[in-house]
């Protein structure tokens, strides 16, 4: 890790900790007031987290887009990208940081613990395919991510609206009709970009292993992640699940991308996926 | 003529037509594409879980040495080589059959949508399906004909005049729903093709060695699959040269130079295959040929050739070279450290051999052979005299990908196209009370009811002059 990497990551991370702390705050304590300020402190954070970014590419002449730590490095950010730009366009969203700050924070922390040691780009990572798999992968965790945060902030919004007296921290908050619609919104780009991941990858894969597809773990796991959003989609377009029934598949759903991204090389060494990284 | 009424008989075969005609309906239904989609995704997920024969061998006889019994059962039952056992080739075709029905019952539907016609200008005040309805008070300036170009500017495409109209934006869209589906038949087709025109060797070969595309060239293990339609590659070629980049202890590169046989040159690379007629020549493994040369006391040369040793990663290797054998241990950038062998780094900066010699099974000597060095033993010398590379190539042939990657092409515009451009439509009609032009809408959109409305509200609202402030 570079010097002014560290310094840094540690800033972004802090400052999500902080955030996501504020968050859980208003919402135990129903005091909406500090969520303003926590949008900026997650602002300031992803400065942070982009000087990172530059510090480590600036160090090792590539953007990090390989191993556990650089995965959390880049999915943290495309995350928190997402966030900031939703909650920019309409203010009624900024709240969905309070479900994607702790999931970069965890990620961030995560993958601190993993190696983060600064090393040149590995042979098989040279290609143009590289960028457009790898930010398409992004995106879709982004988007699932977001879908992910807008199904938390449905069932909790819901279930305080059928309270006596309503938590005014939800108030912040779409609509419940309008919230549902995001869910599903960010699903469906997050299947889009998913899809271009896939097909990406295939042709990739045809040249680096000589195999568009070779049932390899993570290559297994990203499809059953992507069957797993088109079903949603499918229930939501023509069976018309939505609201809780769509919050619970949209949260579900995200745990086959993590699996996909981190765990299957938790568990399993084998991985072509797993690239020639110290 | 005596006019016969007919009167119906009740057939035995009614009840096996609407029989069949349920099992074609359930068939052909969204909760088969599911209860299929998701069997399909257990089995894959069980597929990780279960080690496969053909993706992890070694663990898998591993395991079958240990465990015999258990796996001698899930091989029966296929789940030791799930990804091609019946269950899941049956689910496949159920999956496709699925979906033909799936497209063959829509179309007619998606015909009826794209198709322009006047008998969709109703009355957007009764119309049913329309979840948006409004009635705004036009401004004296506004006429209908305005209303319309400002509705046509919007992007929708109007059918009707100021008394009433219907508009649709993004028409075309449902087609979109059969270019996705038809896409997985492509990618079925480009599949098929390819695994049965499919071969696939490994072959081995250093530098300055030629190949002329013989089948027995390949290596035995894994051995050569032979495809099912068409012939192994035919294809000639000759390695000029090979070199090997590492940086910083990590591999970044190999170059290696392969001449056809017409003389033109293609440079191989990691992500950048030699492809020629189907086939393509992936860089797998690397490993160096030393020239090795065994003298007697008078310094007569006894046997000598380049040898192929797969030593990277500190691994030895073994050959056999005027009766004598020898374990070669490779360090590619020698140091002594703490009194024992090591290497600094993957660099190729020093590279030296620890070579240990036996002869009827018992050692008689050990020592470094570094390059253009010797080692001498029982009177003999072994030198090294040049240390080339060698590669091993992944050699795959098959046809069917340019109908693979168009599924993959048509499979990725057909969910964009579906999915962000969807179908608006909408109903107008510009009326007179009392003196005063208003403008009654209705509109209704596929997947993003507050989305359109929103777009609606905006749509009409500038055309009427309204300010809009809407909650998003």
């Amino acid at each position: 890790m570079a010097f002014w990497e560290m310094v840094f990551y540690w800033v972004a991370l802090v400052s999500y900790a902080l955030a996501a702390g504020g968050f859980i705050y208003s919402f135990v304590f129903k005091n909406p007031r500090t969520m303003n300020k926590l949008t900026l402190l997650i602002a300031a954070g992803f400065l942070g987290h982009t000087a990172a970014i530059v510090a480590r590419f600036v160090a090792t002449g590539h953007l990090p887009w390989s191993g556990h730590y650089e995965y959390a490095l880049m999915g943290g950010w495309f995350i928190i990208l997402g966030t900031l730009f939703v909650g920019w366009q309409n203010k009624l969203l900024q709240g969905l940081a309070a479900a994607t700050t702790p999931l970069v924070v965890v990620m961030m922390g995560y993958g601190y613990m993993q190696n983060p040691a600064l090393t040149p780009m590995a042979a098989s990572l040279k290609t143009i395919w590289l960028y457009i798999h790898v930010y398409f992968a992004w995106l879709s965790f982004g988007a699932y991510s977001l879908a992910m945060a807008a199904g938390v902030v449905f069932l909790l919004k819901q279930k305080s609206e059928s309270l006596a007296v309503p938590n005014p921290s939800y108030d912040r908050f779409p609509s419940l009709g309008r919230l549902d619609e995001l869910i599903f919104r960010y699903v469906v780009f997050g299947f889009i970009t998913d899809t271009i991941m896939i097909s990406a990858g295939a042709i990739w894969a045809k040249d680096l292993w000589g195999s568009y597809w070779a049932w390899d773990p993570v290559e297994t796991w990203s499809l059953i992640s992507w069957l797993t959003y088109g079903i949603t989609i499918h229930l939501r377009v023509t069976f018309g699940w939505r609201e809780k029934r769509l919050a619970w598949l949209a949260i579900a759903a995200l745990s086959t991308v993590i699996i996909c991204f981190f765990g299957v090389n938790l568990v399993v060494n084998s991985s072509l996926h797993v690239f020639q990284v110290r | 003529m005596i006019d016969e009424k007919i009167i119906p008989h009740p057939s035995p075969l009614i009840p096996h037509f609407s029989m069949i005609k349920k099992t074609i309906k359930y068939l052909s239904s969204l909760r088969f594409t599911i209860l299929l989609i998701s069997l399909l995704g257990m089995i894959f997920a069980l597929g990780l879980v279960v080690p496969q024969q053909k993706l992890l061998k070694s663990i898998y006889l591993e395991w079958q040495k240990s465990s015999p019994s258990l796996v001698a059962i899930l091989d029966t039952l296929g789940l030791t080589t799930i990804y091609s056992s019946p269950i899941t080739i049956t689910l496949w075709l159920l999956f496709f059959l699925n979906l033909s029905l799936v497209l063959w019952q829509r179309w007619p539907i998606v015909k009826s949508r794209i198709i322009l016609s006047e008998t969709k200008i109703t009355d957007p005040e009764t119309a049913g399906g329309y979840p948006f309805r409004k009635c705004y008070t036009l401004p004296a300036t506004t006429s209908g004909d305005t209303v319309l170009s400002r509705v046509k500017g919007g992007g929708f495409t109007i059918l009707g005049d100021a008394a009433g109209f219907y508009g649709v934006k993004n028409r075309l869209s449902p087609l979109a729903f059969m270019l996705f589906h038809v896409s997985f038949f492509l990618i079925l087709l480009g599949g098929l093709i390819s695994v049965y025109t499919e071969f696939i060797g490994y072959l081995d070969l250093a530098q300055g060695e030629s190949f002329q595309g013989e089948l027995s060239r390949y290596n035995a293990s894994p051995s050569p699959k032979i495809p099912e339609i068409g012939s192994p590659p035919d294809v000639t070629l000759t390695v000029k040269s090979i070199i090997p980049r590492v940086e910083h202890n990590t591999p970044t590169g190999i170059s290696i130079v392969l001449a056809d046989a017409k003389g033109g040159t293609h440079e191989v690379d990691i992500n950048r295959p030699y492809t020629t007629e189907h086939t393509s020549f992936v860089f797998k493994h690397l490993g160096v040929s030393p020239l090795f040369v065994v003298k007697d006391n008078s310094g007569r040369e006894i046997e000598g050739s380049y040898i192929k040793l797969d030593v990277l990663k500190m691994k030895p290797d073994h050959f056999t070279l005027a009766g004598f054998t020898f374990t070669a241990t490779f360090y590619p950038d020698y140091v002594l450290d703490d009194g024992k062998r090591a290497t600094r780094s993957m660099e190729f900066n020093n590279p030296v051999f620890f070579i240990a010699v036996e002869q009827y099974g018992k050692k008689i000597a050990e020592g470094l052979v570094p390059k253009n060095g010797a080692l001498e033993f029982a009177g003999y010398r072994l030198e090294m005299r040049d240390m080339p590379f060698w590669v091993r190539f992944y050699v795959v042939k098959q046809r069917g990908l340019s109908i693979l990657y168009a599924g993959f092409a048509l499979a990725t515009i057909g969910v964009i196209w579906r999915l962000l451009f969807y179908r608006r439509e909408i109903l107008g009609a510009v009326r007179e009370q009392n003196g005063v032009l208003s403008l009654v809408v209705a509109g209704r959109s596929e997947y993003y009811k507050s989305l359109a409305e929103d777009e609606f509200v905006k749509l009409f609202g500038e055309i009427v002059g309204e300010t809009v402030s809407e909650e998003r």
